[in-house]
């Protein structure tokens, strides 16, 4: 039984690496263009992207599965029922929404990316203005100069509270569900619904535990190699 | 000065717009359901003017919304899933010239955005008739009959013979069932869980006193030779029935109650409910 049961959890435990791995593939630079967004110093742009920030940080993600996987087909046949010639409404009325598991990522992308964005902004705005006029002097340009002498002492400054927010994404995944998409949590109570067993639940917190130290050495690695820089 | 008042106007703008969009969301939702509610084929089904049943065909299969639960749909120790709903859909799919797929619901709370949103084509899966559902859904005619049963340990059942001698215990029951209903009808203290097996759980590991379940899931979960043998039930609370969950103004519904009735003629609805133990409603029992 041991054995049947480990083999069921691993694969859940795939399809929780698989939306943790894609979730971060894509909300890590997404996270960076939506700092720039809220650091930009044209007004209807940094607003726009504050209050973008404010919605998603502001509710919770299981609300934002739900909303992005039905939203669309549920809009949809709202707009069926509509008796009208416009073309908006007819459009809507065709509309097909996401597959379960592109849903997902899409919520978790984009929640993801909000909070990311903020971490950057902390990170880049911490960063001395001496650095800048540093490059100004050297005559870099302004691109130069973030990239080559400002970005990597933000990364080495913002990889304590990116590695808080990593890990909880790995326990995040288990919302999933919600939208049924099948992962470890659901792998381990579906031996309590066929055979009653309650230990496979529990079992899923080593996998949890082991992923999350793996990531916790890893990121105590990062910090160790990006000592040198010294403040 | 004046341009942090502007920022300011325009975010209560914002909030203001969010809620007033989400509270003509909400509006329209209600309406939907109430006139659909009131009268069968409401006039907000402009879209199901084609059949849900071509539709369905043309997709190739019907997919039924279901979640693993004794005796209706389950996997046997080979892994392959069975029940009395899971023999049944496929049997009406047979008749129907429709090819089965069961598809398990991962949030039951879910299930009427599942079909409202055609992730599923119908919900059929022991679901009790209630409120809910005729608001939400085409329901088809009565199936199979069940009660709703206080579910506690074995040992202090004894002690507790009516609902009265029950009023201190603490309940646990799916959110959203008929359980859950019944026993705040019935004025138990009741807390609301994920699902009916969650609630066995709560009683079995002692963080609740009892819970309100399904009396055919109680038959099969609970007792001697089961993973709940310490556990037992007692008192009825409600009667209720069956019903096979359809998107509103479905013709699959009126299609589907049509062959019930050709297999309850023919004895085969009787025989496959004596295999699992359950009693057919009473218009499919004749």
């Amino acid at each position: 039984m041991f054995w049947t049961v480990t083999k069921s959890l691993l694969e859940g435990f795939g399809s929780t690496v698989e939306i943790f791995v894609m979730t971060l593939l894509f909300s890590l630079p997404l996270g960076l263009i939506i700092s720039f967004g809220s650091m930009s110093k044209i007004k209807p742009i940094k607003l726009l992207t504050k209050c973008f920030v404010w919605v998603i940080r502001g509710t919770p993600l299981m609300l934002q599965l739900i909303i992005i996987f039905y939203g669309p087909g549920l809009l949809a046949v709202w707009a069926q029922g509509q008796d009208t010639g416009n073309a908006f409404i007819q459009w809507l009325a065709g509309i097909n929404g996401f597959e379960r598991f592109t849903a997902v990522i899409v919520s978790f992308v984009i929640n993801y990316a909000c909070y990311f964005s903020e971490i950057y902004r902390g990170g880049i705005e911490s960063i001395p203005k001496g650095q800048y006029e540093a490059g100004q002097v050297l005559g870099m340009t302004k691109s130069q100069t973030f990239f080559k002498v400002v970005l990597l002492q933000v990364v080495k400054r913002i990889i304590p509270p990116m590695s808080n927010e990593i890990i909880t994404l790995v326990k995040d995944t288990s919302l999933a569900r919600t939208i049924s998409v099948y992962e470890i949590i659901w792998a381990g109570q579906a031996f309590i619904k066929s055979d009653g067993l309650i230990w496979p639940l529990f079992y899923t917190g080593a996998f949890y535990l082991i992923f999350c130290g793996v990531l916790t050495v890893l990121f105590g690695k990062i910090e160790k190699k990006l000592d040198y820089f010294k403040s | 000065m004046k341009k942090r008042s502007i920022a300011l106007i325009m975010a209560i703008l914002a909030v203001v717009l969010c809620f007033a969009l989400a509270a003509c969301g909400g509006d329209k939702n209600t309406d939907g359901n109430a006139s659909d509610g009131n009268a069968s084929d409401g006039n907000a089904t402009a879209g199901n003017v084609v059949s849900d049943y071509e539709e369905i065909k043309a997709d190739g299969k019907m997919v039924v919304g279901m979640t693993i639960y004794a005796p209706m749909n389950y996997k046997d120790e080979n892994g392959v899933l069975t029940g009395f709903d899971t023999e049944l859909a496929q049997l009406v799919g047979e008749k129907l010239g429709l090819e089965i797929e069961f598809f398990e619901i991962g949030d039951w709370g879910q299930k009427f955005n599942e079909l409202k949103t055609k992730k599923i084509d119908c919900v059929w899966n022991g679901m009790t008739i209630t409120e809910e559902a005729l608001n939400n859904s085409s329901v088809s005619i009565p199936y199979v009959k069940n009660e709703q049963v206080v579910v506690m340990k074995a040992d202090v059942i004894d002690n507790y013979a009516d609902a009265e001698s029950m009023k201190e215990l603490n309940f646990v029951a799916e959110e959203g069932s008929a359980g859950e209903s019944a026993a705040i009808d019935a004025g138990f203290n009741c807390t609301a869980v994920q699902y009916q097996q969650d609630a066995l759980l709560e009683v079995f590991s002692g963080t609740a006193d009892a819970c309100v379940i399904d009396s055919t899931m109680a038959k099969s979960m609970t007792g001697e030779g089961t993973s709940y043998a310490d556990l037992d039930y007692s008192i009825s609370l409600v009667n209720e029935q069956y019903g096979i969950s359809f998107r509103q103004g479905s013709d699959m519904t009126e299609k589907v109650n049509d062959v019930l009735k050709e297999l309850a003629a023919d004895g085969t609805l009787k025989a496959l409910a004596d295999k699992y133990e359950l009693t057919l409603a009473d218009e499919l029992a004749a």
